[in-house]
């Protein structure tokens, strides 16, 4: 069995929070493996019984954990956290051990860096690129953190970027630190010292003084970051890599996975099939009579399968021939072992075939 | 229970919860209900896409104040614009706070920096109820947006108020992890569903906020429940029916085992909401509000 047009070496697993992302990376990953290829399934919060399922404990945030599947390929599960790969990172590119404990003593750093908005996705691409360098793997699935709109999770390594190593940043705290430090028009110094008197009033001085010695640390590793960054960029867009989009069913998802489909083709990314999850089955016989608690129960599920067959039918409309739809029924529960997962990822392989 | 009156008295409802599980359509029906009890009420949306309007049945707001009931506005709230307002306020010379707001730092800090955009909104809040704008409000009901975990809106200003010491952000930080955590005047309801992620998410947040704001949330509303499986189900009937029935009793009894697990670490108000045959719109708004209201009298 081939994974056919998911065989790819980096699988991307994008989608809004709560639609199965977690589970499906993990399904293919062991499809993946059945088959031959050794893989990585990348994950962020893989719920306990996820964890079980696969025997992985949370030793996987420090290195991969091996699955014992009993697949041709190897499979192994990586735990991403931000903040274990956060001090990695300035371990590996600062340039002597005082400058990474120069970083982690810093109360910016300890506070709040953790909590920077698109940190988790930044560390996410940041590990993905070092596991990808090493060539160890013959596909890597990556599944992305929660986002409220999938999309946030393509902009966030440029926001983390753009705040964290930007120049301006470091331009505007200048005044602090070097009186009268080279700013020669006068429009621009008034504008500097409102800034000046604004940040002051507002931030508060100390805080400065650890943004301002957290970027003076940071510095030596600004390059490298920016140069992954770029790496990273160029990784997301090659042939080699495919972006699986998942939504839920039913009318009211359509607007932001079509919204996500279109941006990612615009950004030059490669889309896969679109994997519409948790579908509610048809009724399509009589309901049962009376108004019991077993017809309205009934009654229920008429509407949800008539719910999520209409989405489906309005989102496939929408599309073009070129962008497959692919559907994985409701599960009538989450999976608990590999038997479970394997019988998932089959459901979507099986169409992919057909 | 008698929740309602009580959470009526708070200035603040904070609606929070993991995405997808209903919060924006629960902290509407919430908002509905203050107002309906007599409370001059604000329903504030953080999502930049729109979608409270849907269920209230107007235009979208766009940034403003609508009226969308009596004592009931409803308003869609971008932390930039806060920002953009404070710094104007507090930059007298017009051109020079253009300037600042036009500029890349000033974009980054917003976008970038944590809890910003959190402190934003919730100071909006509190200055609301305290009378500083031309709208008058007695309650805001915040539809906090769902980020990676829903714990930050309200963790924001403890964080912040830890790292900084002094400026106006650090004192504002103060001022709203007190507002925060004085559970008088700000109510925090916790939405989930019955699965064992928002669960989990959940129980952890109660958590949170018990050990490190000293305040436990008001009420936890777990959604969108399957019904109850029928004690007689029937044994007749053809293959589609015996799929119906299987999926039915399994997805509610994964409902049971994380309500189980739920109240095993949660002992206080949690209110159960059917998941129902209704498209989100004011149908569904106004058949949960019932519901909902019915459970809090």
């Amino acid at each position: 069995m081939t994974l056919g047009t998911l065989d790819r070496e980096l699988l991307v697993v994008v989608g809004a929070g709560g639609v199965g992302k977690t589970t499906l990376a993990a399904a293919l990953g062991l499809q993946s493996a059945r088959a031959g290829a050794d893989t990585l399934v990348m994950t962020f919060d893989p719920s306990l019984r996820l964890k079980d399922a696969l025997g992985v404990a949370e030793t996987a945030k420090e290195r991969p954990a091996v699955v014992k599947a009993g697949t041709r390929g190897r499979l192994e599960v990586a735990l991403l956290d931000a903040r274990t790969t956060f001090d990695r990172l300035i371990r590996r590119y600062a340039p002597d051990t005082e400058a990474a404990d120069r970083i982690f003593g810093n109360r910016f750093y300890r506070d709040l860096a953790g909590n920077l908005a698109g940190i988790l996705e930044y560390m996410a691409v940041e590990r993905l690129f070092e596991v990808q360098s090493e060539r160890k793997y013959d596909r890597i699935i990556l599944d992305t953190p929660p986002t409220r709109q999938a999309l946030d999770f393509l902009g966030a390594p440029d926001r983390i970027v753009n705040f964290l190593a930007s120049g301006a940043v470091r331009l505007a705290l200048k005044p602090w630190w070097e009186q009268g430090g080279g700013l020669k028009r006068l429009p621009m110094r008034l504008a500097a010292k409102g800034a000046e008197g604004i940040a002051d009033r507002i931030i508060g001085i100390r805080l400065l003084g650890d943004i301002m010695e957290f970027f003076r640390a940071f510095g030596p590793l600004y390059d490298g970051f920016r140069q992954r960054a770029e790496e990273v960029r160029t990784l997301l867009r090659s042939p080699e890599t495919l972006f699986l989009l998942v939504s839920g069913p039913g009318a009211d998802r359509i607007p932001d996975t079509l919204f996500f489909a279109r941006k990612l083709k615009e950004a030059g990314h490669r889309v896969g099939p679109i994997v519409v999850n948790q579908v509610h089955p048809q009724v399509r016989g009589r309901g049962a009579p009376g108004s019991g608690e077993l017809a309205i129960g009934m009654e229920l599920f008429r509407y949800l399968g008539e719910r999520d067959s209409q989405g489906i039918g309005r989102l496939q409309g929408l599309l073009s021939r070129s962008e497959p739809l692919l559907t994985v029924p409701l599960q009538a529960a989450p999976p608990t072992d590999l038997a479970e997962l394997e019988a998932l990822g089959r459901i979507i392989l099986d169409q992919l075939d057909g | 229970m008698k929740l309602l009156s009580a959470l009526a008295e708070r200035q603040l409802v904070v609606v929070t919860g993991k995405g997808g599980v209903g919060k924006t359509t629960l902290a509407a029906a919430i908002g509905r209900l203050l107002a309906a009890g007599g409370r001059r009420t604000l329903l504030l949306e953080i999502d930049p896409r729109e979608s409270l309007h849907q269920l209230l049945g107007t235009e979208p707001s766009g940034g403003r104040i609508l009226t969308a009931g009596d004592r009931l506005a409803a308003q869609n709230l971008q932390p930039k614009v806060v920002m953009e307002g404070l710094v104007r306020e507090k930059v007298p010379i017009g051109a020079l706070a253009k300037k600042i707001v036009a500029s890349q730092v000033f974009q980054h800090f917003v976008e970038g920096a944590p809890g910003v955009k959190e402190m934003a909104v919730l100071g909006y809040a509190l200055r609301m109820v305290e009378g500083a704008y031309r709208h008058k409000a007695e309650v805001v009901v915040l539809d906090a947006p769902a980020t990676g975990h829903g714990a930050s809106m309200l963790a924001a200003p403890l964080m912040l108020a830890d790292a900084i010491a002094g400026g106006q952000l650090g004192d504002m930080a103060k001022e709203l992890a007190a507002f925060i955590a004085d559970p008088q005047r700000c109510g925090v309801v916790l939405a989930t569903l019955a699965e064992e992620m928002p669960v989990q998410e959940a129980i952890e947040l109660v958590a949170l906020l018990r050990e490190r704001m000293g305040r436990p949330p008001e009420l936890v509303i777990a959604n969108a429940l399957y019904p109850p499986f029928p004690r007689e189900a029937p044994s007749r009937g053809g293959a589609e029916q015996a799929e119906i029935l299987g999926l039915w009793r399994q997805r509610r009894a994964v409902n049971e085992r994380e309500l189980k697990r739920l109240r095993g670490s949660w002992k206080g108000p949690l209110v159960e909401l059917p998941l129902l045959p209704l498209d989100r719109g004011p149908a569904l708004l106004a058949a949960l509000e019932i519901e909902l209201g019915g459970q809090l009298q």
